[in-house]
């Protein structure tokens, strides 16, 4: 746990697998809460899902993957046991009367199979909170259906109108939905701790990715209704020009130029050197750069293809154009900004010594009332003593039981195969 | 329900959507949020197309009526000595400042943290910028695609491997800076809830899009390997959109017992996906030519709704590529109540989304009030709240004050 979070005394325990809801607990454990993740020794798949050092799992694999630092079990304890074993579930229960946010990713129903939905956990602890996250909610005919963050990119309109221009409609990320939602979660648990400080009273949070993803798209769906359609451009924009992404010199390295006005087109002509091309009547206004947009971005990337990328970026920039390059994660592990803002946090996790200290990023936010670093990665089961005895009020006697019995765990087991 | 936020008052002094929709999600939630613009020209998202009924008009912008849901407005020129005058009293009584300055601009204007911060110690001011407030490109231009490039998403992340990088449309980076924000926030509330301090908080759209993807800086630090765009090239199980009657798929190999061509030729009665040369996700990559062939004209037979309801009821997972059109019109939102009605004088009657929770079964978002007109709460505000005489506001009015 984070000394001196500003959630230190807020406890949380939940269910999380993927991506989505570990992010959004990971905010809160990041600000101190005790973000208790109950693991089931039946799906591993996150701590299989890496990334390994040099792309090779070790030995000790299920405590070796960079997901689990950067937002798995960082700042966060591992109980690694069958709820679904009567033994387990009556440990659950007794830690939910501890517990201030009970979460979940399961589907709708899971967690009342399980005998955990908000009324039988309420029925324990009324100051309980609990949210659920899941593709659809709990209510609706889809309630029912699975999802990846890449079919709710699809669901929610984002991917209709993501596309290269003239082209057909790509998903626009593989997990950015995963992350989005994952923000929401942990703004809507912010949100409930804030208003249980006032009125005392839990609540059932029931969040959805689709309608996290729908809430990000909100020009799209008030066009729609205007029967507007917005038409696929890449990179390119609706009304500026150039606004493109350019080749640069070298392989695979590109350039992002916005001009906006015609004093910053001014500038980028003599930022060009004022080529002929460029005094082109074609060119002269907003309206006819954007019109003749294609032959600009043409002759633009035949200046830039001759550039450095990240020299003429900076270049630009002093000449208050606004460009930037197109950075890869080797040129954003040594890039003097981050480095400069102290963005990039090194962590050695002691839970896996074959991995060494490797670098991670940060948090896109920065307050001195609430600094924020990674102080440990759980790994698999490494709080199982600790919690049991000193939340569920177990003794060593009843804990060795539950190992015997094969309720709790502290590495994978025999049989498990590896990643 | 009353918003949880209803007991907060927050100002907005933003330029770029970012911002913008940092304070909706705190309006969204019952915030009082009073929109801080420009006399005259507004909010620059004002003028930015496509608009209603396609008629250029300062109140018709979809975007700017998409993020200031809920919000009152006022104008007030704050290069003058007035207008700062009157911001200082009204950040005297707020809670949160949003702004989105250049860094070092509300210290030349006399309104840095250090000064709204004697005046009310109280008081959290989260900037968001698209490179944060210091380090070497603090003082750079930015924009949506400027952070998708410099936060490394544009390289990694949306497009195709054999083409030029391509990014995610409708500002996602904004969007994802001004959720950080709001995250934000709420910390700093829940800080000043035990502190009675409040605090300035950095927010960098740079930092935000590098955060974006699962995985971007420690795939690189573990294996060596830059994560590169293409990820749902030739990818037909996993990745690509196929064509349906009336719209686009997407399909996954989740949810078939670890047995997806099975499943897959099973639902779509097409014996050739158990070809061996399909089996491996290898494979399947590597003759996704023969596999689209099997697959699209299968595919091509349903409709989007009768394919989502018929795969759900057999466990596998598929997503529709809706339109907005089709968002707007789909019955699983509409059972939920997902959308909230605002009617606007100007752009009339529309559903806005939600914030994507419910609470107790309520839609959590707050249904107060559409977009605010220019300058439309100037009387209501600065005359009823802060005692200026009507005359007083005709004088701040020829100043071009307000």
């Amino acid at each position: 746990m984070v000394e001196k979070g500003v959630l230190n005394g807020v406890r949380v325990l939940t269910l999380e697998q993927v991506h989505a809801l570990p992010w959004g607990t990971g905010f809160l454990a990041d600000l101190g809460a005790d973000v208790i993740r109950v693991e089931s020794p039946d799906h591993l798949q996150d701590r299989k899902a890496g990334p390994f050092p040099g792309g090779k799992a070790g030995e000790e694999w299920w405590n070796e993957a960079g997901n689990l630092v950067y937002y798995g079990t960082r700042n966060k304890r591992s109980l690694c046991m069958d709820v679904t074993h009567p033994g387990g579930k009556e440990v659950f229960l007794k830690l939910v009367e501890k517990t201030d946010i009970v979460t979940d990713n399961f589907r709708p129903g899971t967690m009342q199979r399980f005998g955990f939905d908000h009324e039988s956990l309420s029925a324990i602890n009324p100051r309980i909170i609990t949210l659920s996250s899941t593709a659809y909610g709990y209510t609706g005919p889809w309630r029912r259906a699975g999802s990846r963050a890449r079919t709710v990119d699809a669901a929610c309109g984002l991917s209709y109108l993501t596309g290269y221009e003239g082209g057909p409609s790509m998903r626009a990320s593989n997990n950015y939905m995963d992350h989005s939602v994952g923000n929401n979660v942990a703004y809507a648990l912010l949100l409930a701790l804030y208003q249980r400080n006032r009125t005392g009273q839990g609540m059932r949070i029931d969040l959805t990715m689709l309608e996290t993803g729908v809430s990000a798209v909100g020009p799209a769906i008030l066009e729609a209704q205007n029967g507007i359609t917005r038409e696929r451009l890449g990179c390119a924009h609706w009304w500026k020009a150039p606004h493109n992404v350019y080749p640069a010199l070298g392989d695979d390295r590109w350039i992002v130029i916005v001009v906006s006005s015609d004093e910053e087109w001014e500038r980028l002509k003599i930022a060009m050197g004022s080529p002929d091309w460029a005094d082109e009547d074609r060119f002269a206004t907003v309206l006819l750069r954007w019109q003749n947009r294609h032959a600009l971005d043409e002759l633009l990337g035949e200046w830039t293809s001759r550039h450095d990328d990240v020299e003429l970026a900076q270049r630009l920039q002093r000449q208050s154009i606004t460009a930037g390059s197109c950075l890869t994660a080797q040129d954003l592990v040594n890039d003097p900004h981050l480095d400069a803002r102290g963005y990039l946090w090194e962590f050695p996790n002691p839970q896996a010594p074959r991995v060494g200290p490797r670098v991670f990023a940060g948090r896109p936010f920065r307050d001195p009332g609430n600094p924020m670093a990674i102080t440990k990665v759980a790994g698999l089961g490494q709080d199982n003593a600790e919690i049991l005895s000193g939340l569920a009020g177990l003794s060593s006697a009843d804990i060795e039981g539950l190992e015997a019995d094969g309720v709790i765990f502290g590495a994978p087991r025999p049989d498990e195969s590896p990643p | 329900m009353p918003g949880i936020l209803s007991e907060l008052r927050v100002l907005e002094l933003t330029h770029r959507p970012s911002g913008a929709f940092c304070a909706k999600l705190l309006a969204d939630q019952g915030a009082d949020t009073i929109k801080v613009e420009p006399p005259g020209w507004g909010d620059q998202s004002r003028h930015e197309p496509p608009f209603i009924d396609d008629e250029p008009h300062p109140d018709r912008s979809s975007t700017f009526l998409a993020f200031n849901t809920n919000k009152r407005g006022i104008t007030l020129d704050i290069e003058q000595a007035e207008g700062r005058n009157l911001f200082l009293r009204l950040a005297e009584s707020a809670d949160i400042v949003v702004e989105s300055y250049p860094p070092n601009r509300l210290a030349e204007l006399g309104i840095a943290y250090s000064t709204l911060s004697a005046a009310n110690p109280r008081l959290v001011l989260v900037s968001i910028t698209y490179f944060g407030q210091g380090g070497p490109y603090a003082s750079h231009r930015g924009d949506d695609l400027v952070s998708q490039a410099m936060g490394g998403y544009l390289y990694a992340v949306t497009g195709s491997a054999s083409m030029p990088p391509m990014g995610t449309a409708l500002q996602q980076m904004e969007i994802t800076a001004a959720r950080n924000g709001a995250v934000a926030v709420m910390a700093a509330l829940l800080r000043r809830e035990q502190t009675e301090t409040g605090t300035h908080i950095d927010v960098s759209a740079m930092e935000a899009a590098v955060s974006t993807p699962s995985g971007l800086i420690h795939p690189f630090t573990y294996t060596g390997r830059n994560p590169h765009r293409g990820g749902s090239d030739g990818n037909v199980m996993d990745g690509m959109h196929l064509p349906t009657l009336d719209g686009e798929v997407t399909l996954t190999t989740a949810g078939t017992g670890g047995r997806p061509m099975q499943a897959w030729a099973e639902f779509l009665e097409e014996p050739g996906l158990l070809d061996p040369k399909f089996a491996t996700r290898g494979g399947r990559m590597e003759h996704w030519e023969d596999l689209h062939a099997l697959v699209a004209p299968r595919l091509a037979q349903w409709t989007n709704l009768d394919l989502m309801r018929e795969t759900m009821a057999r466990g596998l997972v598929i997503g529709l590529v809706q339109t907005p059109q089709q968002v707007v019109e789909s019955p699983h939102l509409e059972e939920r109540g997902f959308f909230v009605e605002l009617d606007h004088p100007e752009a009339g009657p529309l559903q806005y989304p939600g914030s994507g929770f419910f609470i107790d079964g309520e839609n959590a978002m707050a249904a107060t009030r559409p977009a605010p007109r220019l300058g439309e709460h100037n009387v209501e505000i600065l005359g009823g709240e802060l005692g200026l005489s009507l005359r007083e506001l005709g004088l701040l009015r020829a100043a071009r004050v307000i």
